[in-house]
């Protein structure tokens, strides 16, 4: 997007006044988005997201700013305003930019989404509201959204790293909502992955997802109202894993861990989880959503393993925040684009197959809750405390599942639920989210096998039992 | 604003029967603060130009950020082909403008006359004293500063031609307190577009006093309680209860308000407002789509006045706009500004009184996953205090509350008078709910 030589230029002016690290990065995303509404094409829409950010660092303070306006005269400018930001004689002199090659790990379909005519994605978005909406008369409306994007990203920095990457990624979304007797209940899906067109078509059983979310919304409308209190809660795999995301994955981020915030900081090499609990965050799964080739400060993604027989065994790291913790970076800094200042943030993070099944863990739970899936969350890096919403739900009684269940939250605590992890079966699968914190709203993988957690606070409107 | 004058020949030239440009800029600068050093300073530039063009009697949208020789093409183009590919039967519309629009200045030029020494010393002051406060504070782990000046325009082929512009400035602050084993933190923005009104020690405060009021929390018993829900919970929850008076939602038959227009929607003691004109950094005197905007009771004494509607939604219907047409990404739907939930005559202390025992929310966690806006139903995490003999009692932790938006609002028993405007535009007082679940033990 700029030449080599105004990237040199502009990293000088910014290590102008003290800086001992500067960085750019460009980017360039075409987006395109199809939504359907009741089988009728309600929009298209097409955008261009242009700009630069440039950051320096000084010790532990960072400085950043963007624009959109690519001239010379402009990203000089930003350069010098930035670089600004500290005073002082120059520490630092850019050495001369190295291309660095990257491993491609996403963008390997041969059916790249900007190749995709839109003929051919309504063709699927049909054929999804069509298997909703001809599942059952109650099924009063259907939406399909199907959102795609090729994000090119160019960074410079002063360690004379100039990495060039492309991002390619598709999602649909789809919800069905029923309705009986003057209730209203819905249901949603939304697959997807850093990959092509053909992730839809063929990787994937669309038209079973699109079943199962019908079925799941007309389920809803005959579940009864969640009972509250404490209680034994067994969480389905899949998207189940938002518990382990918010509770532990955002505590485990070094910006919360590098200034202590989070109540994990100093638990590293400690027991936090019992031995059968393994977790890994890997930004390296090919196609996967959450991947990606090179972080946002163009260093190779990673795969960290988390929690290793239930010790904590490693953070989740950027520069910046490793400075602080004296700790090498991992391939974990992420922004949603040239408008946020880069952090430590996941990508795909889950707990790995443990050794039981499914059927041994509901027949030895007497009574309590199974979350078959769940809806979304959010946490308290500070104090650890986490709530996510069940989209799913049924009473287990005597070892066995019993009545449908809706309205359900549960609440607790990260590191305590974590410890009260006391069954983990072998059947982990992942689930695509968007994540949202200080640099902005990403793509991640949520996953887990089906687990069982001794004890969490259930909040519902159908009283206590 | 003259070149644009190439975009709209060209769309003409293309064959686009009407075609509208937004375009907007705006500026930031923030710093922040860590153990009394600037850990980051941040500046930006955001450029927008939003295109909408009818072609063939349908409706398409482009928007970039990119700005060249070749934007024009690339935004006509997109129109051109993504109107082509709508099959909704939707009148197509773009506004010719309002017989009269009420324009105020809002600008203030004082935010950014002000010294940047000046805003940081601001910072350094809320740091120290917030650390000062009390030993239990561990840690001030934000403290930041941000102004933001942004201008906007709306042009289109039929010659109308509207701008607005306006600032603001915030300050964050937050905590981490520590007590023996537990870790409890609060934050607070101060948020305004008037210099005049920031008082350092309230800010550090209320911040203090609320952070350490949380320490010994508890769970309370799992039932139904009389509950008194703060007045930032209430606005949280007033967001997803207004959604349900868009009639983009009503049409749609997902609408928890729908057939309920001249009816009760709330209890009788609920009066909500939008008012759009009121001079502050959220007015605004034309919606996205150009329309006049103005006051209006949406809720009157629990009554349903009106719908929001933008162009669209009020054609089917056959009304006029209200004026509530707000750009979500390209396409225009439904969106308010500056809601007022009027207040009642009793102070929150005499609330309690009246109440006895029950229990008084002063947070609510998750409602973006948590609550349903098709079924109304929420269930969230939350944060308060047991009501106890008449006043408030010892802190809540961990606990959810669960209800529904519908019933919540048609069982508000009394509006307190501690109305506050909060930093999402909405002038919000306290409210006593006859009843809601409470699980905690």
């Amino acid at each position: 997007m700029i030449s080599k030589t105004l990237a040199s230029a502009v990293l000088t002016e910014a290590t102008a006044f003290g800086a001992d690290f500067a960085e750019i990065y460009l980017e360039d995303t075409l987006t395109s988005s199809i939504s359907m509404e009741n089988g009728k094409i309600e929009e298209r829409g097409t955008g261009n997201g242009y700009g630069a950010g440039i950051r320096v660092l000084k010790g532990l303070q960072s400085a950043y700013g963007y624009t959109s306006d690519l001239s010379k005269k402009s990203l000089l400018k930003l350069a010098q305003d930035v670089g600004k930001a500290f005073s002082g004689p120059r520490v630092l002199t850019p050495p001369a930019l190295q291309k660095v090659k990257v491993k491609e790990i996403i963008n390997l379909s041969t059916q790249p989404m900007e190749t995709i005519s839109v003929t051919e994605k309504i063709k699927l978005l049909n054929m999804v509201n069509d298997t909703m909406s001809s599942y059952d008369k109650r099924i009063i409306r259907t939406n399909v959204y199907f959102n795609d994007m090729v994000k090119q990203v160019t960074i410079f920095n002063t360690l004379g790293r100039f990495v060039e990457d492309t991002r390619r990624r598709g999602r649909m979304y789809m919800i069905a909502v029923a309705a009986e007797n003057g209730k209203i209940e819905n249901f949603g899906e939304g697959p997807g992955a850093s990959d092509g067109f053909d992730f839809f078509t063929s990787k994937i059983k669309l038209k079973e997802m699109a079943t199962e979310t019908a079925k799941s919304a007309i389920g809803l409308l005959g579940a009864k109202e969640c009972p509250s209190g404490k209680m034994p809660v067994v969480i389905g795999n899949g998207f189940g894993g938002v518990i382990f995301h918010e509770a532990c994955g955002h505590p485990f981020e070094a910006s919360s861990i590098s200034k202590k915030l989070s109540v994990f900081w100093d638990k590293l090499g400690k027991q936090v989880a019992n031995p059968i609990v393994n977790a890994v965050d890997d930004g390296t799964i090919p196609y996967a959503w959450g991947s990606t080739n090179v972080d946002d400060e163009g260093f190779p993604a990673q795969k960290v393993q988390l929690i290793k027989n239930g010790v904590l065994n490693s953070f989740m790291i950027d520069q910046f925040n490793g400075r602080r913790m004296k700790a090498e970076h991992n391939g974990h800094s992420r922004r949603q684009n040239y408008k946020f200042e880069p952090t430590s943030r996941m990508t795909n993070t889950y707990i790995e197959n443990g050794p039981h099944t499914v059927d041994q863990i509901i027949s030895a739970t007497k009574y309590g809750l199974y979350a078959k899936k769940m809806g979304g969350g959010s946490v308290n890096p500070a104090t650890g405390e986490f709530n996510f919403t069940v989209s799913e739900g049924y009473m287990i009684r005597d070892g066995k599942i019993a009545e449908a269940v809706k309205g359900a939250a549960l609440v607790g605590k990260g590191d305590e639920t974590l410890s009260k992890i006391d069954m983990v079966a072998n059947d982990l699968a992942r689930a695509q989210g968007m994540c949202g914190a200080a640099s902005g709203s990403i793509p991640t993988d949520v996953g887990q096998p089906t687990i069982r957690v001794t004890e969490i606070t259930v909040g519902g409107r159908g009283g206590g039992q | 604003m003259a070149k644009f004058d190439t975009y709209f020949a060209l769309a003409k030239e293309k064959g686009i029967e009407v075609f509208e440009l937004y375009y907007s800029r705006a500026k930031s600068l923030s710093f922040k603060l860590y153990n009394a050093q600037i850990e980051g300073y941040k500046l930006s530039e955001d450029i927008s130009l939003y295109a909408r063009g009818i072609y063939k009697g349908k409706i398409g949208y482009a928007s970039t950020e990119k700005i060249s020789k070749e934007t024009a093409s690339f935004l006509v183009n997109e129109i051109i082909t993504n109107a082509g590919t709508v099959t909704k039967e939707e009148l197509a519309i773009i506004f010719k403008g309002s017989d009269k629009y009420k324009k105020k200045n809002i600008y203030n030029p004082a935010i950014a006359e002000l010294s940047i020494d000046a805003k940081k010393k601001n910072l350094f002051d809320i740091e120290r004293k917030l650390k000062a406060a009390d030993k239990r504070i561990a840690q001030v782990d934000a403290c930041s500063y941000q102004e933001r000046e942004s201008e906007a325009v709306l042009i289109n082929s039929y010659g109308l031609k509207l701008k607005r512009k306006s600032n603001y400035y915030y300050y964050y602050a937050s905590v981490l307190a520590i007590q023996g084993e537990e870790r409890k933190n609060e934050g607070d923005v101060h948020f305004s577009n008037d210099l005049t009104n920031l008082n350092i020690d309230t800010f550090v405060n209320d911040i203090t006093k609320k952070v350490l009021s949380k320490f010994n929390g508890t769970q309370c018993a799992s039932k139904d309680y009389k509950v008194v829900l703060d007045k930032e919970v209430v606005s949280d929850l007033l967001a997803a209860y207004l959604d349900s008076a868009s009639a983009e939602e009503v049409q749609k038959k997902t609408s928890l308000m729908i057939g309920k227009l001249n009816q009760l929607v709330a209890s009788k003691k609920v009066t909500i407002s939008e008012m759009p004109l009121k001079k502050n950094m959220f007015f605004t005197y034309f919606d996205d789509e150009g329309v006049a905007t103005y006051n209006k009771p949406i809720v009157k004494k629990g009554v349903l006045q009106t719908y929001f509607h933008n162009l669209n939604t009020a054609h089917t219907d056959g009304v006029q706009t209200t004026g509530n047409g707000y750009r979500s990404g390209g396409k225009i739907e439904i969106g308010f500004r500056n809601i007022v939930l009027k207040a009642g005559r009793k102070s929150l202390e005499d609330i309690f009184a009246q109440i006895g025992d029950g229990v008084y929310i002063t947070e609510v966690m998750g409602i973006h996953a948590s609550l349903n806006p098709t079924s109304g139903n929420f269930s969230l995490q939350a944060n308060g205090f047991m009501i106890e003999n008449g006043k408030r009692g010892v802190p809540l932790t961990l606990i959810t509350v669960a209800g529904n938006l519908m019933d919540l609002f048609m069982n508000v028993k009394e509006v307190a008078n501690d109305n506050k405007l909060l930093p999402n535009g909405y002038d919000i007082p306290s409210l006593w709910i006859k009843k809601l679940t409470i699980s905690g033990k």
